[in-house]
């Protein structure tokens, strides 16, 4: 299972990467796998504002669905429209063409109640 | 792990079931309880999921009224079902996002659970490559459809043993169309085992699936404090 270094994760399986205020937020590698075959996403609004730990998005596979939360609050300003079509994008690159919203990130600093990558993979199962 | 189940005697309606999944599913989340898994029947009552589409459903509101069937769009996975009286429901409220997650994954362990049930009465029960659930040679027995909330589980499993299967045919069952239904009794018919029997075997299947230990209470009798408040 794969953890990039240079994220910061949430205990409810969300990553994030921050450049210039701006929040890309995604489902971790381990996330995607649990749920299978994704086949619908339910992405959140542009332009909504979001607490940290707010319900931001909804990811479905065939008989599951689980939310997304937001990791760190602010407004959505993107959302990755491509997974309305294609949805699998997350189960094949859940940290890189499967992001699904980008947040301006109101205060920086809450990513350092984020963990880094060991520290989150010491939350997941060992193979 | 350890875990609790509760058990009910009498069908629970759905909208009291949903509730009270909804109290556990809070609990568990803020670790007030540890995993709990909720055995019941449900009075009549036909869910669609989230992606559940209304043209699986073959009889208007009016008419579901009119036959004793409560209707309820619900925020599980999956798509249209049908519960009642003689179907066992399980619904798991389970912690799934921690390092005791199974990589199997959950939806095959639920799975698993029925087939092992069907097993201890000489049924044959396996999986169908893109369709999930518990099949048999002559129609689907076990129905899956669950939700994650903080990567707690709530909703569950469905389980037919000596049902009237007259409720799935108001609906296209799953929306699999032409795929039938079947319950312990379609097979075995006067050998079907009685309810309790089948419960207790898919209790304790799910401890060695889901590799919990399970204390078991009734919901008429003595719960822990903690779970006393919720019911």
């Amino acid at each position: 299972m794969s953890v990039p270094q240079d994220l910061f994760y949430a205990k409810t399986h969300e990553w994030v990467s921050l450049e210039n205020g701006i929040a890309t937020v995604g489902i971790t590698d381990f996330a995607q796998s649990q749920l299978s075959d994704l086949t619908f996403v339910e992405l959140p609004e542009v332009g909504v504002t979001f607490e940290a730990g707010d319900e931001a998005a909804v990811v479905e596979s065939v008989k599951a669905a689980a939310d997304v939360y937001a990791p760190v609050g602010g407004e959505v300003v993107e959302v990755n429209g491509e997974l309305e079509d294609a949805p699998e994008l997350i189960n094949n690159d859940s940290f890189g063409k499967g992001w699904i919203f980008k947040i301006k990130v109101a205060d920086e600093s809450q990513v350092d109640d984020m963990m880094d990558a060991d520290s989150y993979e010491e939350l997941c199962p060992s193979e | 792990m350890n875990a609790w189940s509760v058990q009910f005697n009498e069908p629970v309606p759905y909208q009291e079931g949903l509730d009270l999944q909804r109290r556990l599913l809070k609990a568990r989340q803020e670790d007030r309880i540890p995993d709990t898994v909720l055995m019941l029947q449900h009075t009549p009552t036909v869910t669609l999921g989230n992606r559940g589409r209304a043209n699986y459903l073959l009889k208007s509101e009016e008419e579901y009224k009119a036959l004793g069937i409560d209707l309820f769009h619900v925020e599980r996975g999956g798509d249209v079902t049908f519960h009642g009286p003689g179907q066992w429901v399980m619904y798991p409220i389970l912690y799934l996002g921690g390092n005791e997650a199974d990589s199997h994954g959950y939806l095959s362990n639920l799975e698993e659970i029925a087939i092992r049930t069907l097993g201890d009465y000489g049924i044959k029960g396996f999986r169908r490559e893109g369709k999930s659930g518990a099949w048999t040679d002559v129609g689907k027995i076990a129905a899956i459809g669950f939700r994650l909330k903080k990567w707690v589980s709530f909703h569950g499993m469905s389980f037919n043993v000596s049902n009237d299967l007259m409720g799935f045919g108001t609906i296209v069952p799953c929306g699999l169309e032409g795929e039938p239904v079947a319950t312990v009794k379609t097979i075995l018919g006067e050998e079907c085992p009685d309810l309790p029997s089948v419960r207790d075997s898919m209790l304790n299947h799910f401890s060695t699936v889901c590799n919990r230990e399970l204390e078991r209470f009734d919901a008429d009798g003595d719960l822990p404090a903690e779970l006393k408040s919720l019911f």
